[in-house]
């Protein structure tokens, strides 16, 4: 293919792997997902029963694969039977966030009906209020990987299928956005009331915070707040994977000879190496600006 | 009928090397610097999410980024290398997103609790954990072990896709494709479980007590992945 | 075939052989059903593959619950995905190799694996559970039996290759209609987490298994759905039937489901404050 034309290509899968990134921490961040849900379900065993949202749906990764899965088929089905690919790819987004909004509300239901020895009630309003807002940004995400998926197959000659490569790359969302997004809403958004950069003492588990700047906190609350650097950092990293793992076989191309093949290979490692030490900066940077939170008790006795 | 003694004579190297692929992704979770639910909270260091999920996720690009390369080349050798290559992006995009999280969005320098010396940089960790945390962040061993654990779950999930499509049964790879992809995936996910089980969830990376405990695990994919292997080859070599 | 079955008796907890019963007898029956009767009746029958798959569900969804309630030191998904890893090698060799036997020799296959998993598991990595051997065994199982059966209804058929005759494609098999399309990897994904998802989604100390098994009948119907989806595009299965029975069973999965949250459940309200001090005490 002319280098130009799949430089744009992979523009496009980045510009959408972005998109699906930020919707997809958001999406986990109103319904309160994967790890920080821990503390959500902890609250009420401390006596902190509160009106978030419990969406336990098997972590990040299987959940977003599932909403994939099911987009790619019913996607790719369509498209079986002649129907335009984008036409194929909304009607696909469409029952996978039905399926993933019958998920949350169960989730929902249930892990609250199991703490009833705590008190902790359930809300109908939440369902009402919440469960559109999930289903909308698992559209976004489902769409967005779609799209992915369906120009890698169509246009760069994938030979994954696009119910599989849908599959993979909602597994790859899931974990990326577990990874970096939802440390904002669980280290920071559910313990606001303790000291910026304390991290969470153990003592402090399920004392999160319940109360929002009018009413009582919800999920929708959690959004606007990780919407302001988790849920577009999430987006940049999926972004940049989408992006930097085509990149390398786009710029070197294999085809060509086997020697570019390697090429490509070098400057994958590069790349590593150069967020080794970027990484390292970090690290150092905030040692220095943080300081440490206790003197050395040896140097002191000394 | 199949000829199933056949077919495993025929290919024994395939299994073998298969059995290996499982092998090295079992050493690789081990790698994986994962802090489970507390690394979230920002009580626990490394990568704030499952084990399973995040090996998962690493080796899965690999796996996309090697079955592109397949194919362009016949050649193992890059075939495996860009599945390590895709994994190693993967990880280290994932892991120094989540350290801007930590230090811009938490405020924590990243810190070990698990031993007083970072062992690549030699800077002190014990006095940068905060009061009532397990550590938080990734500090640069972390990161580092992180690399190669992925890179060793690409290679080994690569080596498996690899291995499967180049068995002989007369039929043309496109046919078999989907077989093997799937069947690589599956074999990543029981490799991926067997060690999060051996380590509890958690673990650091290789300067962690834990990583020790790695034998275990290795020998129970090896048993797991061999039986796997010779049940995958004899279903594609039968085709 | 009551899929139904599934929430049993009103309060009291089922033994759990009976739902290995249920689960293997109830799979194997669906799913050879379902092929022989697209045979002789006609395609429509295939809807009766993923109600075989449906019980496989049930019975792995109660397998996870005994297991999990352990607490396994890593989140409930592992196990899912776990079983579904094996089911999915156990299916495609049982499948490859046994012919008209082939979901009994995946069910036998996905089982062994799951013994030798469970055994090094509890032996070599000293996890010490008391049930994992005899689990792992009922999970794997459960998964192979979901694959098998959710298979069997998109294509109509659990054949493994296509059958060909004078060069010509007289009906596709399993290998090239569910693998190669890649439809393999919902059926992975949307079996697995009807698997592990009802006890994830009830977690907590006042968990109740009949509640949890009516929401493993929801999320089955949901996965049968999607079957339903794909066996549209296929000759020898038919869709309509199987989405239409799909949404019965769902709608019956659900309001069981949400039955049960109401009986088990604190308060159920519209909206409203918090829970008072003195409510808490």
């Amino acid at each position: 293919m002319e280098p130009l034309t799949s430089m744009g290509v992979l523009a496009l899968m980045g510009a959408a792997a972005t998109i699906a990134g930020a919707s997809e921490d958001l999406e986990s961040d109103v319904g309160s997902q994967s790890n920080p849900n821990s503390q959500v379900q902890l609250a009420p065993q401390m006596m902190y029963p509160h009106r978030i949202y419990n969406k336990a749906v098997s972590g990040e990764p299987p959940s977003n694969a599932l909403m994939c899965a099911i987009g790619g088929t019913t996607a790719s089905v369509l498209m079986t039977t002649g129907a335009s690919p984008i036409l194929a790819l909304i009607i696909g987004s469409i029952v996978a966030a039905a399926v993933h909004g019958t998920y949350s509300v169960t989730s929902y239901f249930g892990r609250s009906a199991s703490q009833k020895r705590f008190k902790q009630p359930i809300y109908l309003d939440l369902i009402r209020s919440h469960t559109p807002v999930i289903m909308g940004y698992a559209f976004i995400t489902t769409f967005c990987i779609l799209v992915v998926s369906y120009l890698m197959v169509a246009v760069m000659a994938h030979p994954f299928s696009l119910p599989l490569l849908a599959f993979i790359w909602g597994i790859a969302v899931g974990a990326i956005g577990s990874s970096t997004g939802d440390v904002h809403y669980g280290a920071e958004r559910e313990f606001q009331n303790v000291e910026f950069g304390s991290g969470l003492n153990a003592a402090n588990s399920g004392n999160i915070v319940r109360k929002a700047e009018s009413g009582l906190r919800n999920g929708i609350d959690n959004s606007w707040f990780c919407a302001k650097f988790g849920g577009p950092a999430t987006g940049i990293a999926f972004g940049m994977v989408v992006f930097l793992s085509g990149w390398i076989t786009v710029v070197f191309d294999p085809s060509i000879s086997e020697v570019m093949g390697w090429e490509s290979i070098i400057a994958g490692v590069a790349m590593v190496l150069l967020m080794v030490m970027w990484n390292r900066k970090i690290e150092v940077d905030a040692r220095n600006a943080f300081g440490p939170y206790k003197s050395d008790e040896e140097e002191v006795a000394a | 009928m199949i000829d199933i003694v056949g077919i495993i004579a025929d290919d024994f190297l395939n299994i073998l090397m298969i059995t290996f692929g499982g092998v090295l992704i079992s050493l690789g979770v081990h790698l994986v610097p994962v802090g489970g639910a507390p690394a979230a909270m920002a009580q626990a260091t490394g990568v704030g999410t499952g084990t399973v999920q995040l090996a998962a996720g690493a080796g899965l690009t690999g796996l996309v980024t090697a079955g592109f390369m397949m194919n362009a080349t016949d050649s193992m050798g890059l075939v495996v290398a860009s599945g390590t290559v895709g994994a190693m992006i993967m990880i280290a995009v994932t892991m120094l997103v989540g350290q801007w999280l930590y230090v811009y969005g938490v405020g924590c320098p990243p810190a070990s609790a698990k031993v007083k010396y970072d062992p690549i940089t030699k800077d002190r960790q014990d006095l940068y954990v905060s009061q009532g945390t397990e550590g938080h962040g990734i500090p640069t061993a972390s990161f580092i072990s992180g690399v190669i654990g992925a890179g060793l779950g690409g290679l080994g999930g690569s080596m498996i896709y690899f291995y499967l499509l180049s068995i002989e049964n007369g039929l043309p790879e496109a046919d078999f494709i989907g077989i093997a992809s799937i069947f690589a995936i599956g074999l990543f996910f029981v490799n991926a479980v067997i060690p999060s089980y051996n380590i509890g969830g958690t673990i650091e990376g290789f300067h962690d007590p834990k990583f020790k405990r790695f034998p275990k695990a290795v020998f129970a994919s090896l048993v797991a992945t061999f039986l796997a292997a010779i049940m995958g080859v004899v279903a594609i070599g039968g085709m | 075939m009551s899929a139904g079955g599934g929430g049993g008796g009103a309060h009291e907890a089922i033994p759990q052989n009976n739902i290995i019963a249920f689960g293997v007898i109830g799979g194997l029956v669906g799913i050879y059903a379902a092929y022989f009767l697209v045979d002789m009746v006609g395609p429509y029958m295939s809807f009766l593959g993923a109600l075989g798959a449906i019980c496989g569900i049930i019975w792995g969804a109660a397998a996870v619950r005994r297991v999990a309630n352990y607490g396994l030191g890593t989140g409930v998904p592992s196990i899912g995905m776990l079983a579904l890893g094996i089911g999915v090698i156990a299916t495609t060799f049982g499948l490859a190799v046994g012919g008209i036997a082939g979901p009994v020799v995946a069910l036998v296959f996905a089982s062994l694996i799951g013994l030798v998993v469970g055994v090094l598991a509890n032996k070599v990595l000293n996890m010490g559970i008391p049930i994992m051997v005899q689990s792992m065994i009922e999970i794997a199982g459960a998964g192979a039996i979901t694959i098998v059966g959710l298979s069997t209804s998109m294509m109509g058929t659990f054949v493994f290759f296509d059958e060909i005759a004078n060069g010509m494609i007289i009906s596709q098999g399993v290998a090239s209609g569910v693998m190669t399309t890649g439809y393999i990897a919902v059926i992975f994904i949307a079996g697995g987490l009807a698997i592990l998802h009802p006890f994830n989604a009830n977690l907590g100390p006042d968990e109740k298994q009949d509640r949890t098994l009516m929401l493993a009948l929801e999320k089955g119907a949901i996965a049968m759905i999607i079957a339903g989806i794909v066996a549209s595009i296929n000759e020898g299965a038919s869709g309509s039937l199987t989405i239409l029975i799909g949404l019965a069973l769902w709608y019956i999965g659900f309001s069981g489901f949400y039955d049960r949250v109401k009986r088990d459940a604190y308060d159920v309200v519209g909206t409203g404050m918090l829970p008072s001090k003195e409510e808490l005490e």
